[in-house]
């Protein structure tokens, strides 16, 4: 087992120890003492240069580890490729459409697909992508033509940055349902159930594409009065959040969920 | 900068797509609400570029397109559609699109995308 220097959260402070990364568990020594096998990890965040593990049942047990993003990266794939959570190989494309355009280098990647308590996570040799569950937009089973087949996907369309970023995910038509379904149930919490009306959803939509008030206002021949009721609506339903003053917000995950089904909805 | 022609059978698209295009300094020199209208209007405005929806009456983007490359085979067409229709990539590339924005849209991307097309 190769032992690293980390730092580790113990009682609210972040303490100097070190870590070893084992095949099939790692090891923090003091103060923590404690070896944690991957297969009873259920979840794993990461902020920059942290990572958070969780085990138990219910992720009730969490150990919050900082180090270099080379060990971070390390730990991660052990992690990610062992815990137990939903999880099977698959050929990944992140991000394949960006802001509604096409990513004209994006290829697929080979490697495995994990569905966490708080995120999907994607591994493979180089690259290591993390959606956040409260970041999706939208999950769809969908067709794509990919090497002049048109081979069914499951397509995910999620923030970064508030950007939408669509990615897809491509394994056998027999795991792909499965897939689907783990993660429709997986993000069943935010799904968007509200109806707005017409008015908002088209103010829904500008705020999406990037218009500030003054544009709105000008587009929809909407006074200042009526404009702030209908942030007032979006706010109150969680589709959008104060961006930096309280007369211009931008949407949350919820809001792009809604605006991106109204779009498929549409005629187009 | 380019003058630039929108074709989609929506007004309320068609006014995002010119705030966005304008916004970024271009000149909308006209707009269409099918591939019919379309056609015409590129053949009397000559723009040096369309954003071309692919849902519309009449005569679809695709239609559309592939009329306006025979006409003029440097047309420079960015197709616009619905999410959940990006298979259409292919057809409308093959069809000599020479980008793709897909609805929803965000403005920095699209004005990313015209450029390319344009200085292409």
């Amino acid at each position: 087992m190769k032992s690293v220097p980390v730092k580790v959260e113990h009682e609210g402070k972040w303490v100097p120890t070190t870590m070893g990364i084992g095949e099939d568990r790692i090891r923090i020594d003091a103060p923590l003492g404690c070896e944690i096998p991957y297969k009873s990890m259920v979840d794993l965040e990461e902020k920059k240069n942290q990572v958070m593990i969780a085990t138990g049942v219910n992720a009730e047990k969490i150990y919050r580890i900082a180090s270099v993003e080379k060990v971070l990266s390390v730990l991660k794939k052990f992690v990610i490729t062992q815990c137990s959570a939903y999880r099977l190989n698959a050929f990944f494309m992140s991000p394949a459409i960006r802001g509604g355009v096409l990513v004209q280098d994006a290829r697929w990647d080979k490697g495995v697909i994990a569905v966490m308590k708080t995120g999907i996570w994607f591994v493979s040799q180089d690259t290591q992508v993390c959606i956040p569950l409260d970041d999706v937009a939208d999950i769809e089973l969908t067709s794509r033509e990919i090497q002049e087949k048109n081979l069914d996907v499951v397509k995910i369309d999620h923030l970064v940055e508030n950007e939408v970023v669509t990615s897809f995910v491509l394994c056998p038509l027999t795991t792909l349902q499965v897939l689907y379904n783990f993660l429709k149930e997986a993000t069943h919490d935010y799904e968007v159930n509200e109806e707005i009306d017409p008015l908002t959803g088209q103010v829904a939509m500008l705020v999406y594409s990037g218009m500030d008030s003054g544009a709105i206002e000008n587009m929809l021949q909407l006074s200042h009065k009526d404009l702030d009721a209908v942030y007032e609506q979006l706010l109150s339903k969680g589709f959008a959040e104060v961006l930096y003053v309280r007369k211009e917000v931008q949407l949350t995950a919820k809001g792009v969920r809604y605006i991106s089904n109204a779009m498929k909805s549409s005629t187009g | 900068m380019g003058k630039i022609l929108i074709v989609d059978d929506t007004m309320f698209m068609r006014t995002l797509l010119k705030n966005i295009l304008f916004s970024g300094g271009h000149d909308i020199v006209g707009e269409a609400a099918d591939g019919t209208e379309a056609l015409a209007k590129y053949q009397e405005l000559k723009p040096d570029l369309v954003t071309m929806d692919v849902v519309m009456p009449k005569m679809n983007g695709i239609e559309a397109l592939k009329a306006i490359k025979a006409a003029d085979p440097s047309a420079k067409v960015i197709m616009c559609t619905a999410v959940g229709q990006e298979q259409m990539v292919k057809l409308a590339v093959k069809s000599g699109a020479r980008g793709y924005i897909v609805k929803p849209f965000q403005a920095p991307k699209v004005l990313e995308e015209v450029k390319n097309v344009l200085s292409a």
